[in-house]
């Protein structure tokens, strides 16, 4: 069998684990080589470890098909990506300063709207949006905090800076993912915890836990929290039962829950109604409150933004998030940072043409194949066009949907992700890959110590999304000197 | 801690149709054997368990005959029919797999792995040749996953309300096989009174009561004594005596229990008026029968109180 590290080359992008030169970067020096040392029979064997005790394990997601949905064995891959502490360190200070500027601004759009009056973000394109919910305005939820639970989208270019790609407010999912998949390294190759100092990550539910605590409008030791779920078919049902069971809080459906005349939320038990401090929300905000929003959403509990108003229950992330969930605002975030914060953006946004300025359009339409195209509103990489990827049909596709609705696309420059080295069909290549933290806010901030590595499994790929054929690794943020 | 309503609800029918899986398993392989040591013309049509399990019209709706074939099709292999038992697994599961938190973490596994085993070999086990291995592990495993609750479950709600299901589908199921079984052994009393004691036996065998009988009756089976034994036993915790007691207490140890245990003390006050010695095929029919609505009328109270209450 030939070495499987035989023919590993970066090419010309950034690659997480390995210099141009073909040598390991340092802090992943001890990692790489107890890699290299492993035969390609050793590697495999290793893998088939990993696929079992996710089986063990029961990690899965639910991929939505036309034949019915269908529940799939977590993809991992053994190799982590590895982040010195020190780099960390920087990006994470970055991200609590982007998710307060974010809240101030979600916080100011509600009641003062001070940023619009500025004239800094065009009203229109705030008070127009459907994520703009009138039913939140005057709402002041505790400590300003509106979007507690965030995860942005990280990437690195060619020259390793890392870059936000987006910031996802609503119901931001993957983060049982992070904790699993360092539950498999540790299985698969523990030797390497010996040599490492890595950052746990395993207290995610605990940090969850304390940032929901401090919501509750009741001072009490251990207030009533439960995670409300659409249910057991929704694709992150697993993650849902594990955030609930990690936090030793009730994993709830709409049906589970009541508001009564006195405005309280309360839970159906068998001893009778409970009152709950804390909701969890794992629901889109349209499907939450018959009363208010869809009216035929039976996953919702009618009364909900009722009690929310009223401050008798705190919920999370809070309805109206979605306002500064929209990748036309995302353009905006620097110079919200400057505008409530005064100071300097410390993570870089990618460079954003809105199709709604005539200027940036022209530009768009005349650069399309060489752009990402997306549209304002999606998520789960739906609805994406990558120009250097698509055909000439794909293009006039895109070129007719913007010139029809400008204001839902914008369009970005191709990066050249970052790459690291990954183990496919017997061989270690280079795959692409991103990175999703959370960040949670309430009375405190707090940044996951990595997160979710999300790996595009196919050759020269961008899209890393699990429903469409990407994998994950471990992420691990060492420190000091590997 | 209090449990959430949704989830005493789906431990209960979790129960229950585990309970019926068993029970269903019981009353093929009873009759299974009975078939074989009576003379050819003598022996119950096979269709009289479905009316045991209430099917006749379900029956109906797939089967034109009520062959041997088809009625084992129709309890074993038939993957839709909502009184077979695919079906009753399949729900099982489906209960299971949103209270795994609740659970040992192994009834899932013990779950799943009947309900893998029930999918691979239902289609080719309503033939006589597999069909008694297949019920048998399918029993046992059923008894396995009982042994798990009752090995390692805290006796908190969990336990509580598995008990319940497990209880009210048993005094069912129990009801059901008198009711159907015992009436027909009755109604051809006399004719062929030789078979008379197998008849009885069988429907000992299927209430799981015949080793119990035994030992606390003696070898002789006969219409009386059966009756007495499957009402009235005190020691065998498949009789309604034993039914009654035990839900009881279940229902003691809950909130709000007026309404449930109001309706046990109506089965329990039946039970007492029971008089067994002089039942003919038609009181004993509207006996069960009114036992049948009251059981009813106590599974309604108890999704009332707990499952399915609206506002206090």
């Amino acid at each position: 069998m030939s070495k499987p590290w035989s023919r590993y080359s970066t090419g010309h992008f950034f690659d997480e684990l390995m210099t141009p030169h073909g040598s390991p970067r340092v802090a992943a020096r001890r990692a790489v080589n107890f890699f290299k040392s492993l035969s390609g029979g050793e590697m495999q064997a290793r893998r088939t470890a990993a696929a079992l005790a996710i089986k063990e394990m029961g990690i899965s997601f639910t991929v939505y098909t036309e034949g019915g949905n269908i529940d799939r064995a977590w993809p991992f891959d053994i190799i982590p990506r590895v982040i010195s502490a020190r780099e960390w360190s920087r990006v994470s200070q970055g991200l609590v300063q982007r998710t307060r500027a974010l809240n101030c601004f979600i916080d100011d759009i509600y009641n003062r709207q001070r940023i619009l009056a500025d004239g800094l973000v065009p009203a229109e394109i705030v008070l127009g949006s459907d994520n703009y919910k009138a039913e939140c305005e005057g709402v002041n939820p505790r400590f300003g905090a509106w979007a507690h639970i965030c995860g942005s989208d990280l990437v690195r270019d060619h020259r390793g800076r890392f870059f936000v790609l987006e910031d996802n407010l609503r119901v931001p999912s993957g983060v049982s993912y992070m904790v699993e998949n360092r539950e498999i390294t540790k299985r698969v190759v523990p030797e390497l915890f010996r040599n490492y100092s890595i950052l746990p990550v395993d207290d995610y539910p605990l940090k969850l836990y304390e940032m929901l605590s401090a919501l509750s409008p009741r001072k009490v030791k251990r207030p009533n929290i439960v995670v409300l779920t659409p249910g057991i078919y929704n694709s992150a049902y697993f993650e849902h039962a594990f955030l609930a069971h990690g936090m030793g809080a009730e994993l709830v459906e709409g049906t589970d829950l009541m508001v009564g005349d006195d405005d309280f939320v309360y839970m159906r038990t068998v001893d009778g109604p409970v009152r709950v401090d804390v909701i969890y929300r794992r629901i889109d905000e349209n499907f939450m409150d018959p009363e208010v929003f869809r009216p035929e959403s039976v996953l919702g509990v009618p009364g909900l933004m009722r009690a929310w108003r009223s401050g008798r229950v705190s919920i999370a992330n809070a309805p109206g998030s979605g306002v500064a969930d929209d990748k036309v605002i995302y353009a905006f975030v620097p110079d919200m940072i400057r505008y409530y914060l005064r100071e300097n953006p410390l993570l870089h946004n990618v460079p954003t043409y809105l199709c709604m300025r005539a200027r940036d359009r022209n530009y768009v339409l005349k650069n399309i194949a060489k752009l990402v195209v997306k549209p304002a509103n999606e998520s789960g990489g739906y609805g994406i066009m990558v120009g250097p990827h698509s055909s000439a049909a794909e293009h006039h596709k895109f070129t007719r949907l913007i010139e029809k609705d400008p204001r839902n696309y914008i369009a970005q420059p191709t990066l050249s992700l970052s790459t690291a080295p990954t183990y496919v069909d017997g061989e270690i290549q280079p795959r692409h890959l991103d990175l999703r933290p959370f960040i949670l806010q309430s009375k405190d901030s707090w940044v996951t110590p990595g997160g979710l590595t999300r790996v595009a499994l196919k050759k020269g790929s961008l899209v890393v999304n699990s429903s469409q054929g990407g994998g994950s690794k471990d992420t691990w943020i060492v420190e000091g000197k590997a | 801690m209090s449990m959430l309503s949704s989830v005493a609800e789906r431990l209960y029918w979790m129960s229950r149709y585990l309970e019926r899986t068993q029970d269903t398993a019981r009353l093929i392989q009873s009759y299974n054997h009975l078939i074989m040591d009576i003379p050819k013309g003598a022996e119950p049509p096979w269709d009289i368990m479905i009316d045991i399990l209430d099917a006749r019209l379900l029956f109906r709706a797939s089967f034109k005959t009520g062959s041997e074939h088809n009625v084992l099709k129709f309890l074993i292999a038939d993957n839709k029919s909502s009184c077979g038992i695919p079906f009753a697994v399949r729900a099982a599961r489906e209960n299971v797999r949103t209270t795994r938190d609740v659970l040992p973490e192994e009834a899932w596994e013990l779950v799943n792995g009947l309900h893998l085993f029930v999918e691979d070999h239902a289609k080719n086990a309503s033939g006589r040749r597999n069909r008694h291995n297949f019920l048998s592990e399918v029993i046992s495993r059923c008894q396995m996953i009982n042994g798990l609750f009752a090995a390692s479950l805290p006796r908190d709600h969990a336990y509580g309300f598995i008990k319940l299901g497990r209880l009210v589908e048993c005094a069912d199921m129990t009801t059901r096989i008198m009711d159907v079984g015992a009436r027909d052994i009755m109604e051809r009393a006399g004719r062929l009174g030789a078979i008379d004691p197998l008849l009885w036996g069988a429907m000992l065998q299927a209430l799981s009561a015949a080793a119990a009988y035994r030992r606390e009756v003696g070898p002789i089976i006969e219409k009386d004594a059966a009756l007495n034994f499957i009402f009235l036993s005190s020691t065998f915790p498949r009789s309604i005596k034993y039914f009654v007691r035990e839900t009881r207490k279940e229902l003691m140890r809950l909130n709000n229990h007026d309404l449930a245990t109001r309706a046990v003390e109506r089965l329990s006050r039946r039970l007492a008026r029971l008089d067994t010695e002089h039942f003919s095929s038609v009181e004993l029919h509207e006996y069960i029968d009114d036992f049948q609505l009251q059981l009813i009328s106590l599974d309604a109270s108890i999704q009332a109180t707990w499952f399915r209450w609206e506002r206090v």
